[in-house]
């Protein structure tokens, strides 16, 4: 009952986390003279992954080193032998100078994203700075790239710009035929899919504009070196459609990681009212390094193509929904974008399904329904190299099945669902996993992840 | 402190959780209210909420038909007026007015000149201090005899030349009314609803029984359309014929208007049942999705349908000329009203000219072109 005991909610927590970050004055660790918060020093300790030797430690605020680019150092850091010395000059960035007798693959290996980035993680980070954020949020959330610029971080800034204006002109290219079209049933696939990409370029670049700004307030995290061949996880999910009976799910599912494939299977199982959901299938890895060593032989980038069955059965509802579905599904290491945005990622999927719906009884229905599966996300890895590693992703739906479906509104039920999810080992065994989800019904889940065998 | 914190975002989350999850929510309950009105010593509700009221004052008692046949219980209070001028817009052409009291006895009544087919008007004298019903009807309505209407939705932008549709309706003398399936303006504003409505009365010789589509609700979530033309959702018959007409215009049915859908059903299950509804719950061409936000609330709407014996389903909302199945009740989307056409499709502004018999079902569905 907690009776005598001070009260320490998840309202606490959060407010005295948002006052470290947002209120952490400059303060002088034992590292060698350099300046760092206090959110810094909590969130690079052993804690939360991190290591007591301390990093780089980031130039002192206001110092000069921050007239340098990042990119710049970094790739100076990356070349071999004697550093050249980044020149400045007064009107024109900054550059770094090119060595006379480079050879081509010298130039290659400096560059930023190859093989990994963990050069560009260990360079020197910007400072962060308040002014910037604030920018990135008014007006920076219709201007993207205005949170990087006000940092001084031109080149971020061109690319947020850059993306931003592809966004909208791709949702421009999209909607325009799509109206004059009339949403034809023989051009309506690919408009919305293009008109998707837009609109995931555009959320994905403004996301990322806050992301630049912020990220150097604490340290990155790191994709996981490696991950394990199997994961189990069972928890609870709990969802709320007004138009439907069922609330509480038990939530199981399973992840085998192989050598370029990855088996998935899961089930929600609403013990009470009886709907059940099952889904299992597969990716291949095209390209990128395999998940069971993301981090070791890669950066997190890679490309699948993905099958799933699914069946669920709605008991109270009175049929059951068949079917199957391809996709194809890319990630990108956003370090390669800046090293403003290392420990964080973009993701997108797009592909198709088809489903179809039996009824018990006299009723029969011999439809195929099609639909157009589209996802887009921004996420980061979490933790730093230790036994914590994962991932959290805040991410778009397209889908208009399952047990979310699509927000319901005045335009028509065309957009799909909005969530957040993430998936961490805390341990060498243990885990957690958690989403939020919200689109005609709002969901959330939390289950508990057990991992079989151990790193490569 | 800590516990009106947490009152206080409980609250919060509540309103932003059915805010989002039940858009058509207030839609529904405002339904309740449609056809309501007191004044002037006179308390009015037309039963079923089957026509709207446009005016109650000064002796005059104005409805727009929603429904071929509706009654409206009227209730004088002691010192109520006794001579009232009752007119009734989007009336069935050669519709008649019967009025009785309480106890059955009729009412003095004299019948006006038309001044348009679906304009009907009537002197009334009633009798204060009295509960009294006036029921509106032509008089072969409660026939078993088959008949034939229009399907029609999707007008929107094109308000300015739908005389065109109702000039092409009006060559067919044996279609009884227009059943719309939502889209009637562009914004759902009052102003594009009057025109409407006036150009409906002005060009088109039989009324028009609606429900509102999305366009509708983009001005005040519909609250005009409400007031003038009348409920989301509702439910008539006609030569024993069932039809409802279901909000469905933000891609949901709300759990409310299912409720009253599940009483039709269950009223019509021995009879031949027509639905019509906005947004149909699955578009046929799956990647465009233009059905219900959420496909298993659509799958289970359908199912439901077909299992109390629906005989056809109309739709709008895409518009183009779609006829398909689902879950085997025979489905049909006509948004040929003019609105934005489907291109590539062959299929311009049209209607459908659906044949009824009320012993044996829907007996055709044809596509009549407009241009």
């Amino acid at each position: 009952m907690g009776h005598g005991r001070p009260v320490w909610s998840a309202r606490a927590t959060f407010a005295v986390g948002l006052g470290l970050w947002l209120a952490s004055g400059a303060a002088w660790a034992q590292d060698g003279g350099g300046w760092r918060s206090a959110f810094d020093l909590l969130a690079s300790g052993p804690e939360l992954g991190g290591s007591d030797i301390p990093r780089d430690v980031p130039a002192r605020r206001g110092s000069d080193a921050s007239v340098v680019p990042p990119e710049v150092m970094a790739r100076v850091l990356t070349e071999e032998g004697p550093r050249p010395v980044p020149t400045a000059s007064a009107e024109g960035p900054v550059v770094a100078p090119e060595a006379p007798d480079a050879a081509p693959d010298a130039l290659e290996a400096g560059r930023v994203s190859e093989p990994r980035v963990r050069l560009v993680e260990d360079a020197p980070r910007p400072p962060f700075k308040v002014a910037p954020v604030a920018v990135a949020v008014v007006p920076g959330l219709l201007l993207h790239g205005l949170g990087a610029w006000t940092a001084g971080d031109t080149q971020t800034a061109k690319g947020l710009f850059a993306a931003e204006a592809i966004g909208l002109g791709l949702i421009g290219a999209g909607l325009v035929p799509i109206a004059l079209t009339g949403a034809s049933r023989k051009t309506i696939g690919p408009l919305y899919a293009v008109t998707l990409t837009g609109a995931g370029v555009f959320s994905l670049s403004m996301l990322a504009n806050l992301y630049a700004v912020t990220s150097p307030a604490f340290d990155p995290g790191r994709v996981p070196d490696t991950l394990p061949p199997l994961e189990l996880d069972l928890g609870y999910q709990y969802v709320n459609d007004a138009t439907a009976d069922y609330r509480n799910f038990f939530a199981l599912g399973a992840v085998a990681r192989l050598s370029k494939v990855q088996l998935q299977a899961s089930a929600r199982l609403a013990p009470d009212e009886g709907n059940t959901l099952i889904r299992a299938g597969a990716a291949y890895r095209l390209w990128g390094a395999p998940e069971r060593t993301l981090g070791l032989d890669g950066d997190g980038t890679s490309l699948d193509v993905e099958g799933f069955a699914t069946y669920h059965r709605y008991p109270t509802e009175g049929f059951t929904l068949g079917g199957g579905e391809v996709a194809l599904k890319g990630r990108y290491a956003m370090a390669r974008f800046g090293p403003r945005f290392a420990g964080s990622f973009v993701e997108g999927g797009v592909g198709v399904s088809a489903q179809a719906y039996s009824y018990p009884g006299r009723v029969d229905d011999d439809n195929l329904y099609g639909q157009l599966l589209y996802t887009f996300g921004y996420g980061v890895w979490l933790g730093r190299g230790g036994p914590l590693r994962g991932e959290a992703v805040l991410f778009y739906d397209h889908r208009k099945d399952g047990l979310v479906g699509g927000l319901r509104g005045r335009g028509g039920g065309m957009v799909g669902s909005f969530g957040l999810k993430g998936r961490v080992l805390v341990t060498e065994r243990w885990g957690v996993a958690a989403e939020a989800q919200a689109g005609g019904a709002l969901m959330g889940r939390l289950s508990l992840v057990y991992a079989v065998g151990g790193d490569t | 402190m800590s516990g009106g914190l947490r009152a206080l975002g409980l609250t919060a989350a509540l309103l932003l959780s059915t805010g989002c999850m039940r858009p058509s929510e207030d839609r529904a309950v405002r339904d309740t209210r449609v056809g309501r009105a007191e004044a002037d010593a006179l308390k009015v509700e037309v039963e079923g909420g089957l026509a709207s009221v446009r005016t109650l004052a000064s002796g005059t008692l104005e409805l727009w038909g929603q429904a071929p046949v509706f009654t409206t219980r009227v209730t004088a209070a002691a010192d109520a007026r006794t001579d009232w001028l009752f007119t009734v817009h989007n009336a069935m052409p050669g519709a008649e007015l019967v009025a009785v009291d309480g106890a059955g006895s009729p009412l003095d009544v004299v019948a006006l000149p038309d001044a348009h087919p679906t304009v009907k008007a009537w002197r009334v004298a009633l009798r204060p201090g009295t509960d009294m019903r006036l029921t509106v009807a032509p008089p072969d309505w409660d026939t078993r005899e088959p008949f034939r209407f229009a399907a029609l939705a999707d007008v929107q932008e094109a308000l300015s030349k739908v005389g065109d549709v109702y000039a092409k309706l009006n060559q067919d003398p044996s279609l009884r009314f227009i059943f719309f399936a939502g889209d009637l303006t562009e914004f759902g504003t009052r102003e594009q609803l009057e025109e409407f409505q006036q150009r409906l009365e002005a060009d088109s010789r039989i009324p028009l029984y609606a429900t509102l589509g999305n366009h509708e609700t983009f001005t005040d979530d519909a609250r005009e359309y409400q007031r003038l033309v009348g409920r989301a959702s509702q439910h008539f018959t006609f030569h024993g014929v069932h039809f409802s007409l279901v909000d469905s215009g933000s891609s949901t049915v709300d759990p409310l208007v299912e409720e009253a859908l599940d009483g039709w059903l269950e009223e019509a299950r021995d009879a031949v049942h027509v639905v019509a509804m906005h947004i149909p719950p699955l578009d046929p061409i799956g990647v465009r999705g233009g059905g219900f936000a959420v496909r298993n609330e659509a799958a289970g709407l359908v199912g439901k349908m077909a299992r109390a014996g629906v005989d056809l389903t109309l739709y709008g909302h895409i518009h183009s000329y779609y006829s398909f199945s689902n879950a085997g009740i025979p489905a049909f989307i006509s948004g040929g009203g003019g609105a934005i056409p489907e291109r590539f499709d062959g299929v311009g502004r049209h209607f459908l000219a659906v044949d009824v018999d009320p012993s044996a079902g829907v007996r055709e569905v044809g596509l009549v072109r407009v241009d």
